[in-house]
């Protein structure tokens, strides 16, 4: 199987910024403890009309949201941001979804990973089962009420 | 010489026969019958020697020869005539016949001497018969020996005085011995030089030098000796040795005729994809030339190989050989015994065939190259078109669908949005996120029957799950291999189970599928079997016709096994590079 055989980004290659100023980062951590700081969600996806409506309908179901656009990005935000739920589209144009989440997963108290893709979870077989993603959500069905509820099965 | 004169030339020998049989038989006294019969035997056995020589090879002169040993043969009849003049000329002429004979061996098989010595040689022959003889006339008086008071006058005598005559005889001998011993050396000669055909052609000429140098010597031993040999014996039996020669000749006249079929039979009998050397072994055996060489010209045109990986030369085939060249331009010529020039016949059919049979090998390499490009361009093209469809589905994915998901998604939320008050705008909102989905869905549909994703993303062990998952007839996976395969390989597995269990849904009247895919030593074996009321037929306008082109394509094949009432089990076996 080539599942995660994708390119990994050298080191020396300049990531992009994280989308959302240092302050909101820290703002969005959640990590003060209060249950009322909204829960932060990590969008991955290169599609930016994608990125930029799922912000708007996160935001507006009472999330934080922050961005990337591949793999690198991702991990980077990830480990800045420290998101409750990362939503990880698993076409991207460095390395796939699964490589991403295998990742994120390998930390400790890492995120709610929920994969998506305009396809179905049938075109991936048994991909999303084997990856340690906690579910797959096909694009057309995001909404917050799905969010939620992929964080309330989370016992974190 | 034409037909014509040929048809005269035996015409006139056939009546010297039958005059030869007439003078015997009105003599008187006449001949014993059995010595006529001989005679006639024999004369006749040249005549249609020569007939044969002329038919099996029209180029040589052998035919003239063997006509003129026959009219040699039946010239000294005349001396049966009870006139002096034919008397005297058919006793002149007795042994005219073996100096024929002489010159018809020295000659063998061209009918034409060799060189100046054995022109001389031939010369002398005649010389030497005809003047012994005349010589011998001289002192022979037929009234005191053996001819008898009612023989006609000898017109050459001179001195009837037997002593002489006997002394001339014994002086004689040694000399017909030492040309005899001259000529059987020259064609013993000619025999050891001779290899293979030549060499075959040759055991009739053999046999009539030994015949006739047997019953001369016996004759002049016997009349010079006094053995008791009746004469009978010697003039009329013994001549019948002679007729084996010819007997032979005409034997193998036809069995030379035999010898074209042995070629053609030889050419059935190697098939078609024999090799060069095969080829060259079957023709080798049908002509009996061990040495036969097939040779074939370098492509730069630098020289010729044989079969056997040697040099040979066309222009310098050596000494006693022949060439025959093959295909036009000379590509591939016959090296063979310069022997079966004698045989054009043979030699052109023996070419016809050689040549027929290359091309014809030439031709099956042709259409085996062909059809290699004619396979490697069928894989390409459906390697292309499936890289075609993959993008096509990448494209779609990429594009319009996740458009169309986002259009949906803000739909969806531009409907949650609108006010409670509105409802006819909630209502449109909602029937456009409806038909967005929708949109979707069908779209998702047409990518997926473009390309599979999932065999691209996941290999064969995923499509093919995903697949059985889709199947509304229960499918079991008894065997699936981990591992990616070349993407023709990987396209052509998925469609065959694809098509199958579309096949099971739609004919087979089937509650269980079974799927399995192997791979063996290069292949890849896939089989999809169900429990199905069977009878699926490849030819009945069914997907089946075009999944076996899809199979062949990629170098495969798909045996398709469905007795009626018992199920269909089909397999297909892709290479696997």
């Amino acid at each position: 199987m080539v599942i995660g055989a994708g390119p990994v980004p050298s080191p020396g290659c300049p990531a992009r910024t994280v989308r959302g100023s240092p302050d909101a980062i820290s703002a969005i951590r959640g990590d003060t403890g209060a249950v009322t700081v909204p829960a932060a969600i990590l969008v991955v996806d290169d599609h930016d009309g994608f990125r930029a409506f799922a912000r708007t309908m996160l935001e507006m179901a009472g999330f934080t949201v922050a961005e990337a656009a591949t793999g690198a990005e991702a991990t980077e935000a990830a480990r800045i941001i420290r998101p409750r739920l990362v939503l990880l589209d698993i076409q991207l144009p460095d390395v796939d979804g699964f490589e991403v989440a295998r990742r994120l997963a390998a930390k400790e108290h890492g995120p709610v990973i929920v994969l998506t893709s305009t396809r179905e979870a049938s075109d991936y077989g048994g991909q999303i089962r084997s990856s340690p993603a906690a579910g797959f959500l096909p694009k057309d069905q995001l909404s917050g009420a799905a969010m939620r509820r992929f964080l309330a099965q989370d016992p974190a | 010489m034409n037909g014509r004169s040929r048809t005269a030339l035996i015409a006139g020998a056939v009546a010297a026969v039958l005059f030869q049989v007439t003078v015997r038989c009105t003599s008187d006294p006449p001949p014993p019958l059995i010595d006529t019969i001989v005679y006639a035997a024999v004369g006749l056995s040249f005549l249609v020697a020569g007939i044969a020589a002329w038919q099996r090879w029209p180029a040589s002169r052998l035919g003239l020869l063997f006509t003129i040993v026959g009219y040699a043969w039946a010239l000294p009849s005349v001396g049966f005539l009870p006139y002096a003049i034919p008397f005297t000329i058919g006793n002149l002429t007795a042994s005219i016949y073996s100096a024929s004979l002489g010159h018809l061996a020295l000659a063998w098989p061209s009918g034409r001497l060799r060189s100046r010595f054995e022109r001389w040689v031939v010369i002398a022959v005649y010389t030497w018969n005809t003047g012994q003889a005349l010589v011998s006339m001289l002192f022979w008086n037929p009234g005191t020996s053996g001819c008898g008071p009612g023989c006609p006058a000898n017109l050459l005598l001179v001195d009837g005085s037997s002593s002489i005559e006997n002394a001339f005889d014994a002086w004689s001998v040694p000399v017909s011995l030492t040309i005899s011993g001259i000529v059987l050396t020259l064609i013993v000669r000619h025999w050891r030089a001779a290899r293979g055909w030549s060499r075959r052609t040759m055991v009739p000429l053999l046999w009539i030098s030994i015949a006739v140098i047997a019953l001369s010597v016996t004759q002049t031993l016997a009349a010079n000796l006094n053995l008791p040999l009746s004469d009978l014996a010697l003039y009329g039996i013994a001549p019948l040795i002679l007729l084996t020669g010819p007997a032979l000749f005409v034997a193998s006249t036809l069995l030379a005729r035999t010898a074209h079929g042995a070629v053609g039979t030889a050419i059935v009998d190697l098939g078609s994809e024999a090799p060069p050397g095969m080829l060259r072994d079957a023709l080798a055996r049908a002509l009996g030339d061990a040495t036969l060489q097939l040779a074939f010209r370098l492509p730069d045109g630098s020289g010729y190989l044989d079969t056997a990986g040697q040099p040979a030369d066309p222009a310098r085939p050596g000494a006693g050989r022949a060439v025959t060249p093959l295909a036009e331009g000379g590509d591939a010529v016959l090296i063979h015994d310069g022997g079966l020039e004698h045989e054009p016949q043979l030699t052109r059919l023996t070419a016809a065939a050689a040549s027929m049979a290359l091309e014809h090998s030439r031709l099956q390499a042709e259409v085996r190259a062909q059809l290699e490009q004619v396979r490697a361009s069928r894989a390409r093209i459906v390697e292309a078109g499936d890289d075609a469809r993959r993008r096509l589905e990448r494209d779609l994915h990429d594009g319009a669908q996740q458009r169309l998901v986002t259009l949906s998604l803000a739909l969806g939320l531009a409907r949650n949005r609108a006010e409670a008050s509105d409802p006819q705008l909630q209502a449109l909102l909602e029937s456009a996120a409806k038909e967005a989905r929708e949109a979707i869905a069908e779209l998702r549909e047409l990518a997926r029957g473009i390309h599979p994703a999932v065999l691209t993303e996941t290999g064969l062990s995923g499509a093919v799950q995903a697949l059985a998952e889709r199947s509304p007839v229960a499918t079991t996976i008894t065997a699936v291999p981990p591992g990616r395969f070349p993407a023709p390989v990987e396209a052509t597995a998925y469609f065959v189970v694809s098509e199958a269990l579309a096949n099971v849904a739609k004919h087979a009247v089937a509650t269980n599928a079974e799927v399995s895919v192997r791979e063996l030593a290069g292949r890849v074996v896939v089989q999809v079997s169900d429990n199905g009321v069977g009878g699926a037929l490849p030819d009945a306008g069914s997907g089946l016709r075009g999944l076996a082109d899809r199979v062949a394509a990629v170098g495969g094949s798909l045996r398709i096994d469905s007795p009626p009432g018992r199920g269909t089990r089909l397999e297909a076996d892709i290479p696997c590079p």
